[in-house]
């Protein structure tokens, strides 16, 4: 048993021998054609964003709130500012083109930092120790991939570095990530997209990322499947639009 | 210029894998990525020799990988294929602050699960495509010794980690980089999947006995 090591990488090694020469060309050919021979395959390079957009504090009729949570005052005043969002109301909203009115409902996020008006005939926000999640009230069946929408808050990354350390995360996750693009709908900040094949069933992803007006940002993750981009996307979307953070 | 550098790459990598590291094969390497600086510009620039060099450097042991996740010839192939498309697209968001070759294995191994996922969804798909592959179905066809039976009968959980470490010689940090796992997970991880292994040799020589 001394040497199970060499026994375990010798045995791995031989079973996984050297590729034949005919499949290294295969597949060398296959990605030469697809990335050298066709001009869509050409490089792209990423755009790299140059500045972080701020972010206003969006707040019950515009108002900015400056209050600490950290004092009994400080609550009481974030607690006041929020019964001045109303319980629930009506968004139209378009759905596979056609326009629909939805009820939505008030939900307060993780240590009261955010808001969100949540369509609550069809999903559920979860809070979760790192981050709240909002997903389908009814669970999928199997053969769909995950739909769901998560937020989170990293108190001490900024935007701009939250951006660069999501683009490697989305590169090795998706097939296709596209630029980065700093958006004003539905929040205000980066925009990341992330896409893995044409199929009814690829999954998804848009990465929203948000300044936090405190040093950090917020990071919004939708996660659905290309048919669903109509339907569970149009609805992350517009519940998105109801996201308010409260400092 | 470029050429003699990449050639000195090649030459390293071939002797690091022939020589081996002199701590022996249980020690750990340490996490410099084999990918050279200089070509990796290149490969940013978007110089097909220069992603060539690469692929001719990287593609064996990353099949080996394929095969070794997949277990299947063919599937390893179009994960490989894919995983090497996906890094020329994305080289741009590649960061240095990882090791290229972690950054490199994490598109491979989460191509190996999509082609995966994807096949379990289809599993009632006609396979007579693949076995009309003769360089491919000789080797699926081949008995598998025991050792290699029990590690690829082992739950993904460590077998996974196991086929890195032993392929790659991946350190615990670079597998959890790659696997997106906690450090001590992994380390948990080889260490209850080495004597599981270990329990069932035993077993096994027990009973040759």
């Amino acid at each position: 048993m001394d040497h199970l090591d060499d026994r375990v990488k010798k045995e791995i090694l031989d079973h996984t021998e050297d590729t034949p020469s005919t499949l290294k060309e295969d597949i060398w050919n296959h990605i030469d054609q697809e990335l050298f021979q066709t001009k869509s395959g050409k490089a792209k390079k990423v755009k790299r964003t140059s500045k972080v957009i701020p972010i206003s504090i969006a707040a019950a009729a515009g108002v900015m709130i400056l209050f600490s949570t950290q004092t009994e005052s400080g609550s009481a005043f974030i607690k006041q500012m929020k019964d001045m969002f109303v319980p629930e109301k009506e968004i139209v909203q378009s759905i596979e083109g056609n326009e629909e009115e939805t009820n939505v409902n008030l939900q307060e996020g993780k240590n009261s930092e955010y808001i969100i008006y949540i369509d609550e005939e069809r999903y559920k926000l979860v809070p979760g120790e790192a981050s709240d999640i909002i997903t389908t009230k009814e669970p999928l069946e199997e053969r769909y991939p995950e739909v769901s929408m998560e937020i989170k808050q990293f108190t001490d990354i900024a935007p701009r570095e939250m951006v660069s350390n999501l683009e490697t995360e989305l590169a090795s996750e998706y097939t296709k990530v596209t630029e980065t693009e700093p958006v004003t709908e539905p929040v205000e900040g980066f925009k990341m997209h992330g896409i893995s094949g044409s199929e009814w069933d690829s999954p998804v992803t848009n990465v929203y990322v948000i300044d936090n007006l405190n040093g950090g940002s917020f990071v919004i993750t939708e996660k659905y499947f290309l048919e669903a981009a109509e339907g569970h996307g149009a609805r992350f979307y517009a519940m998105l639009q109801e996201f308010k953070i409260i400092e | 210029m470029y050429k003699l550098k990449a050639k000195c790459f090649e030459l390293f990598l071939f002797s690091t894998k022939l020589f081996g590291n002199s701590k022996g094969i249980y020690s750990e390497r340490s996490e410099k990525s084999y990918m050279n600086d200089d070509i990796l510009e290149e490969i940013r620039n978007g110089s097909r020799d220069a992603f060539k060099q690469f692929y001719d450097t990287y593609q064996s042991y990353a099949v080996r990988t394929a095969k070794a996740i997949t277990k299947n010839d063919e599937y390893a192939k179009d994960a490989v294929q894919e995983a090497f498309i996906r890094v020329y697209r994305n080289i741009s968001s590649y960061k240095p602050t990882l090791s290229f070759d972690a950054w490199f294995y994490r598109i491979l191994v989460n191509e190996c699960y999509r082609i995966l996922t994807k096949e379990k969804k289809n599993k009632s798909v006609d396979t007579s495509a693949m076995e009309n592959r003769e360089h491919l179905t000789e080797q699926s066809n081949e008995n598998l010794s025991d050792l290699y039976s029990m590690i690829q009968n082992m739950a993904d959980t460590y077998r996974i980690p196991i086929l890195l470490k032993y392929i790659n010689g991946f350190s615990e940090k670079e597998i959890a980089t790659i696997l997106d796992l906690n450090q001590n997970t992994v380390k948990s991880r080889l260490f209850n999947g080495r004597n599981l292994l270990k329990t069932q040799l035993e077993m096994m020589e027990m009973e040759g006995i």
